[in-house]
Order: structure tokens, then C-alpha cells, then sequence
């Protein structure tokens, strides 16, 4: 029996960092996985603690894996055998959880990338949100902060809405403002939720468009398991009359860490031909 | 021996000490030493050496110091580093010097010679031209001329004459120099994870303001710890980077294109102390010849050397093979002529011989290096996964 290629994906974002562990073959398997919040800590060492205890629930040591690879801001990552780019992960998780994805949304915490991904998973093109965030799910956390919700809430919350007022989709101050009058105007949460739902939602139908998108899209990143949004897209699909299939996963989170993990074990496996073909 | 953070920290600082409080105390402790100043990118500075003197390389502030009065004296679309010189010299940073060389490469650094005559900062201040005709006869003849003013100048102010043992001696110890610095990069052409391209660039930066036969010292310790099997190796690409030979880069893009998952095997940043390939001739009657006879027949690739006979582009292309290069980053500082006039020749010489590039521009004081990342990320993403 041939040993099983072990590999770690880690992904590294502002607000999260992401673990998967992997099985990797023709069909490769997710083993373990884990989420944790950076909050105040030194990101380096949280992902030093989270792969270490990984390593030790899982009864392996480094030396087992084949590759462990970061994303994100990976560079932060001291263990590790290589880094990929953020797109290049992303595109791979997306196509991991449906093979049949053209295009990808990942929708993270400072911005928002639309990708056009081959078969092969590759990125064929990109457009993303610009610098500002009011786009991003950072900017949906504050706010959810500031109305008194946690962010596990806000999906839920946004689908009770029934006059959402959209706030600024431009800038991330504006926004904040928009939705200190509405709540001064006595609007209710699940009506501003939706409206920022609403507004985010407007900004990726722009990217797509702009991408000239194809379906079916997958969305990945931590935004895509907010149901409120992923509604907002849809409703907002229909209203401007396009007809993208949109593709969520509930492991939409560890995208780029599963991308990561993948393209890990696709290159040790490359490693190792080219090593043998010198030798011979 | 002495450890190699150690080693490596005290570089850092040297790189960077924008006052070469080192090289005006080496100054202070003997009443006929000089200190003369040199700008990017290559000066013999043996000539200096043989008489007492320490060459100075003065290569910008970088992103260590604000500059205010340096850009009254440019124009905007003038690059970064004539701005932060201004803003040392007129800043007292380079009081103590006795005198400034201004080589030919472009004509910024022609007007930033004439801005420090009208400043009367230094003893002399002296535009240093090169030939552009590598005719021993012709060429030959007008750079010795130009190397002889340097050291009427210098006679001038501490009264040493040029010896050719003195001469000798010198080349000697910069041949050394010279070979220690390459042995780096043969190194790390082997083992680039076991000194970081950051590392190697205070280790060599640090060799400008400071008396050779130190610097000497510290890059053989740094190259005993460097034989040694240190450092985890990982799955990046090779590149080569062109284009960064005056300006410096800060020293942040450096990083953000090892992090994005990059080996520089080789570079052009401190081109200067690179510039003679192989060594000079330390054992003649004439050893001032011998520099000519090296400028003239051992210049590496530069934008300010004329190539009719030898193409800068196939030297590049010959030299990302040598270094087993997996692609080219074309990295200049943003307004640099010579830089950028060449890219277009450089990039299609790539282009013919099959050779993946990117390109992008920087200032010395850029902060921002999201984008260069993002760059550098995907380009080696797609040799990796691609190619």
C-alpha cells in the first residue's frame, strides 16, 4: 500500500486564520480542519500554535507531511515548505467543492476578488473591489459590532428584513454614517443588516459583470456563509435580470487553505518527478 | 568567530547610517586620512585606497529620511535619490568629506555634481566621465586621463602620491573584495534559503562605508557560517532582478519578493562593488593601466555602458541561465532613463529565448508594496504551477 501524502493548508487572513489537513490523491480528502481568531495576538504564533496542536491531534509529526503551504498573509508563517498567492488558492478551492465552477467570488475580510478559473483551476482573470472597505466583511463585523450582534448572527437577522434601507457601497466612512442615521431613524437592524447586505451585493454583481462572468460561480471566504448576503446576491441577480448560478459551500471558509493544501500536494509530487528524472 | 545575527544586525545599521559616522571616525584618527564620496554606480575606488583615502559609496537616504529641501532643487519627473543626496549634504550628513565623484550615468547625477560645486560641499567635486569607446587607444587613453584629475585632486588635499605598490595593494585588496562577494552569490546560487537576499544586500551595502579590509573580514565570517547547512529550504522560484543599479531599492520590495515566494540568485543592486568581473592585475609596473584595461574589457551588464559589440540582452539572458533562473523581475525606480530606455531591448530578448518576466517600477522611499507582492506572488504561482 502506497503511504498517504499528508498535507496542511494554512491560510492566514486579517481576522481568522484557517487550518486544513488533507489526504492528497487523484480524490483527496479533507482530514481535519480549524478555524481560529487572531483577535489581538501575534498572527505568527498563533498559526505556530495551531499547526503544532494539529500535528498533535492528528498523531503526526512535520517530518509526515509532504508540504505544508500558506495563503494569505502566509508569509507570516515560519514552518511552512511554500507559499501561494491568495488567487491561486482560492480558484482551487473553488473548483475542489464544484469542479464545474467558472468563476469564483472570494469574499474576504478587506476585499472582495471575482476570478475566471479554467478546469484546471487556474486563474484566467481577475477584477477585485478597490481600496476602500466598505465591501468587505471587516466592515460587516464593525457594523454588527456596533449594533449589538455577534457575526454568526447577522445572516440570520438580515433574512427577517422587509424595507431594507442600502447604505453607501463606496466608502466604508459614508457607510458607518448611513447607518448611524438609520438607527437614529429608529430603522430596524435586520432592515440596515440587509441594506449593507444589499450594498455588497451590488458591488460583486459590478465585479462579475465586469469580469464578464460565467456560471456557475462559487462563492469562498468567510462572507460566503453569510446567508443574508448570499440572498442579497441572489435577489439582486434577478432584479438586474442576470441569470448566474450561484454555488456555496459550507467549508467555503477553508477555500484558501484547501487551495493551499492541493497545490501543496500537486507540487511535491512535482518535486519528486523532477528529482527523479535528474537522478536518472 | 562572531555569530551571524550578530554579524548581520551590525551590516543593518551600517547599510543604513546615513551620517557614515564609521567612515569619518576611521577619518579622525589619523591627520592625512580622506574620505571621499561616490556615487552610483561604479568608481576604481583602488585609486582612493592607494592614497590614504576611503572610498564612500553614497547610494541615497532610501526611505530613512524626509526630504523637504531636496525636492526644491528637482523637478518631478526627476527620480528619487539626487532628491535625498541634497537633503544629506545641505542636512550636514556629509560634512567631514573631502571630496565628491559623480560618475557619468545619467543627467541628474551630472546636475546633482554642479548643484555640489555651487554648495561648496567638499574639497572638490568632480563629474567623472567613462568612456563610451572601448578602444585601449582611444577610450583607454581618456579614462586614465579622467582617473589622473581624481588623483591630482586628492594629492592636493593630503599630499600622497600614487605609488604603483601602493596601487597594487590596493587592487589586491579589492580583488579580494570582490571574489568574497561573488563567492556569496555562488552560494547562494546553490543555497539561496541560507542567506536571505535582504542579508546579502546589508552584508554588501554595508562594505561602502566602511575600510575594505574589514568589510573583508566580515565576508569571510559570513561565508564560514554560510557553508555550513543552515536554514530550511522551500518551494520558491529563481529570479534574477534587473534594472536597480543606481537608486536602491527599499529594502521592503526586497522582502515582499522573497516572501512572495522568490530566490534572487542574482541582482544588480549594488552593482558598484560587482563591477569588475574577475580580477584585476595586482603584480605590474602600471597597475593604473590594469584598472583602465579592466573598465575597458570586464564591465558587467549596466544600462550606462555602451554594448554595440556585446548586447546587454544576451548577457542578461546568459546570466538568468548561469544562475538557473526560473524568470526575471525588471525592478527600476520610477523616472530612471537608462533603466527604463533598456527595458524594452532587455524584454525582448527574454521573449526570444523563452524567459518568464515582470516588470514594475519603485522610488526608494516607496512604503507601499501590496501591489509588488501581489505581482511577484502570481508570477511565481504560475511558474510553479504552469510551467
Amino acid at each position: 500500500m502506497e503511504t498517504p501524502l499528508y498535507t496542511i493548508g494554512i491560510d492566514v487572513g486579517s481576522n481568522y486564520i484557517k487550518l486544513v489537513l488533507m489526504k492528497y490523491s487523484d480524490s483527496p480528502e479533507i482530514l481535519d480542519k480549524k478555524t481560529e481568531k487572531i483577535r489581538k495576538r501575534d498572527p505568527s504564533q498563533v498559526a505556530d500554535e495551531m499547526i503544532n496542536s494539529f500535528l498533535v491531534n492528528n498523531d503526526l509529526k512535520y517530518n509526515d507531511l509532504a508540504y505544508l503551504a500558506s495563503t494569505g498573509e502566509g508569509d507570516l508563517v515560519k514552518r511552512k515548505r511554500g507559499h501561494f498567492y491568495g488567487m491561486t488558492t482560492h480558484a482551487k478551492g473553488a473548483n475542489y467543492f464544484f469542479p464545474d465552477a467558472k468563476c469564483a467570488v472570494d469574499m474576504g475580510a478587506l476585499y472582495v476578488r471575482a476570478l475566471k478559473i479554467s478546469p484546471q483551476a487556474r486563474v484566467e482573470d481577475y477584477k477585485m473591489t478597490g481600496q476602500c472597505a466598505s465591501g468587505s466583511g471587516q466592515f460587516v463585523e464593525n457594523i454588527s459590532r456596533y449594533l449589538g450582534l455577534s457575526i454568526e448572527e447577522v445572516g440570520e437577522v438580515s433574512l427577517k428584513a422587509d424595507a431594507p434601507e442600502v447604505s453607501s457601497g463606496i466608502c466604508a466612512v459614508l457607510a458607518e454614517t448611513d447607518v448611524i442615521n438609520m438607527v437614529s431613524r429608529e430603522v430596524s437592524i435586520p432592515n440596515i443588516i440587509k441594506g449593507i447586505h444589499i450594498s455588497i451585493a451590488n458591488r460583486i454583481i459590478k465585479l462579475l459583470n465586469s469580469l464578464k462572468a460565467e456560471s456557475p460561480i462559487a462563492l469562498t471566504g468567510g462572507m460566503a456563509l453569510n446567508k443574508g448576503l448570499i440572498q442579497a446576491i441572489e435577489e439582486q441577480l434577478k432584479e438586474t435580470g442576470k441569470t448566474f448560478e450561484i454555488k456555496t459551500h459550507p467549508d467555503a471558509i477553508y477555500a484558501g487553505a484547501i487551495g493551499a493544501a492541493l497545490w501543496g500536494g500537486y507540487r511535491y509530487l512535482k518535486l519528486k518527478d523532477k528529482l527523479e528524472l535528474t537522478e536518472k | 568567530m562572531n555569530n551571524l545575527s550578530d554579524i548581520l544586525d551590525f551590516c543593518k545599521d551600517l547599510a543604513f547610517d546615513l551620517h557614515f559616522k564609521k567612515a569619518k571616525k576611521w577619518k579622525s584618527s589619523y591627520e592625512d586620512r580622506i574620505l571621499v564620496g561616490y556615487f552610483p554606480i561604479y568608481f576604481p575606488r583602488e585609486i582612493i585606497h592607494a592614497v590614504n583615502g576611503m572610498p564612500v559609496g553614497i547610494m541615497g537616504t532610501g526611505d530613512r529620511k524626509q526630504i523637504i529641501k531636496g525636492d526644491a532643487y528637482y523637478q518631478s519627473y526627476i527620480c528619487h535619490l539626487p532628491r535625498g543626496v541634497i537633503e544629506m549634504a545641505l542636512d550636514d550628513n556629509l560634512n567631514d568629506f573631502d571630496g565628491f565623484i559623480f560618475p557619468s550615468i545619467c543627467d541628474c547625477i551630472r546636475n546633482l555634481s554642479g548643484m555640489f560645486k555651487l554648495a561648496e560641499k567638499g574639497k572638490f567635486q568632480r563629474y567623472f566621465d567613462y568612456p563610451q569607446n572601448f578602444d585601449k587607444a582611444t577610450g583607454g587613453l581618456f579614462y586614465r586621463n579622467e582617473m589622473e584629475k581624481i588623483i591630482d585632486d586628492m594629492y592636493k588635499i593630503n599630499k600622497i602620491k600614487l605609488t604603483p605598490e601602493n596601487l597594487n595593494n590596493s587592487i589586491k585588496l579589492y580583488n579580494t573584495n570582490r571574489r568574497l562577494i561573488e563567492e556569496i552569490y555562488n552560494i547562494r546560487q546553490e543555497f539561496p534559503w541560507r542567506l536571505s537576499a535582504v542579508d546579502t544586500y546589508h552584508v554588501i551595502r554595508a562594505g561602502l562605508s566602511m575600510p575594505v579590509e574589514e568589510h573583508n573580514l566580515i565576508i569571510e565570517e559570513v561565508i564560514s557560517h554560510i557553508s555550513e547547512d543552515i536554514g530550511e529550504q522551500m518551494d520558491n522560484i529563481r529570479v534574477v532582478i534587473s534594472g536597480s543599479f543606481c537608486e536602491q531599492p527599499p529594502v521592503g520590495l526586497i522582502k515582499s519578493i522573497e516572501m512572495a515566494g522568490c530566490y534572487i540568485v542574482d541582482d544588480d543592486f549594488m552593482l558598484g562593488s560587482r563591477w569588475i568581473q574577475g580580477d584585476v592585475r595586482d603584480d605590474t609596473a602600471d597597475p593604473l593601466g590594469e584598472l583602465v584595461n579592466s573598465y575597458l574589457t570586464q564591465s558587467p551588464i549596466s544600462s550606462a555602458v555602451y554594448d554595440v559589440d556585446n548586447p546587454k540582452g544576451k548577457r542578461l539572458v546568459d546570466l538568468a541561465q548561469r544562475r538557473n533562473a526560473d524568470g526575471i523581475i525588471f525592478s527600476a525606480a520610477s523616472f530612471c532613463d537608462p533603466a527604463l530606455l533598456d527595458r524594452p531591448e532587455l524584454q525582448k530578448e527574454c521573449d526570444n529565448s523563452g524567459i518568464a518576466y515582470i516588470t514594475f517600477q519603485y522610488h526608494e522611499n516607496t512604503g507601499q508594496f501590496k501591489m509588488i507582492k501581489e505581482q511577484a506572488g502570481t508570477f511565481s504561482d504560475s511558474i510553479k504551477l504552469w510551467v
